[in-house]
């Protein structure tokens, strides 16, 4: 029996480790930006940590509540993991790009403002397109434009001050997070949500959220 | 706009790093020190008191100074380390 036939074997179990893990890297860079954030009041680290709050929250929501509470319809779930993690992808975009619209607002909260009511309602057309249409396409279409976005603004940030190290690591993170999205999408229109495929996306998810927490313990650390 | 955002922050760690090396310094020093117009003086001023990293005091001679607080004390040690973060993740 190889490896891909044992983890295949015991995918429930697997789901809840790897939602685990996701949510406990998120954790992690949340509560590791907390007082930097809290001293800076900076505002793309505010939404930075709003991003991986949402994520952890939507791995939560898709793989635990999933699995262990399975009397909660899959019908009511995946249109709030989608919310959550579209949400989550708008919010990490808007880190990178806060600076170019115009902020005047000060002290207004992060989740709910005039700048961002924009994503939870272009997360919720998202959610409520694919639950309708019986399909994942408009969040993948969604997720691939916006990191391939994501990713010019990573390379152009790094190709401006290539001194600083982790902005190489974090293009190279974004463009994982691209083909992540790509592969989704492959999958799910070519392969027919082949699981070996579907596995290899979940090592290279974790892989991403690995290297953003590398980053922040490196950049955090005294 | 990078740059406005940025010269916040590097306004506020101006301030903190003045009053710091001086301890205690009488408000229209601190203005001609932060090299800001009055009025932009005033706002960060309310700003920093507001968010505790700064104090107003009055000693016995009915003087008044600016002095740092914990907070500033802190956000000061901090600076390096959130300009790295910013700066790392092109934030």
């Amino acid at each position: 029996m190889d490896i891909y036939q044992i983890i295949l074997a015991n995918k429930e179990l697997l789901k809840i480790l790897y939602a685990l893990a996701i949510s406990l890297i998120c954790m992690v860079i949340v509560v590791k930006t907390d007082k930097i954030y809290k001293l800076s009041l900076h505002e793309g680290l505010r939404y930075f940590r709003n991003a991986f709050f949402f994520y952890g929250l939507a791995f939560l929501a898709r793989y635990l509540f999933g699995v262990i509470l399975p009397a909660i319809n899959y019908t009511i779930i995946f249109p709030i993991f989608e919310y959550l993690i579209v949400l989550a992808g708008f919010f990490l975009l808007y880190s990178l790009t806060w600076k170019k619209f115009n902020p005047t607002e000060t002290g207004h909260s992060s989740l709910i403002n005039s700048h961002v009511i924009i994503f939870h309602a272009m997360a919720i057309i998202i959610a409520l397109l694919d639950t309708l249409l019986g399909t994942f396409n408009f969040m993948f279409y969604s997720q691939i434009i916006l990191f391939f976005y994501a990713s010019l603004i990573a390379y152009s940030n790094y190709s401006k001050n290539p001194k600083r190290k982790f902005l190489k690591f974090y293009f190279i993170a974004m463009l994982f997070e691209l083909s992540i999205w790509i592969l989704n999408l492959l999958t799910a229109t070519l392969f027919s949500f082949n699981r070996l495929l579907l596995l290899n996306i979940g090592i290279i998810n974790v892989i991403f959220f690995l290297l953003i927490l590398y980053g922040v313990a490196k950049v955090t650390k005294k | 706009m990078t740059a406005k955002k940025r010269e916040r922050l590097e306004v506020i760690k101006d301030i903190i790093y003045t009053i710091n090396k001086n301890r205690e310094i009488k408000p229209t020093r601190l203005l001609y020190a932060s090299n800001l117009s009055p009025q932009m003086f005033k706002e960060y001023i309310n700003e920093l008191i507001e968010k505790k990293f700064i104090k107003l005091e009055i000693d016995e001679k009915e003087k008044k100074f600016f002095s740092l607080t914990k907070k500033g004390q802190d956000f000061l040690q901090e600076y390096k380390m959130i300009e790295s973060f910013i700066e790392n993740f092109g934030l």
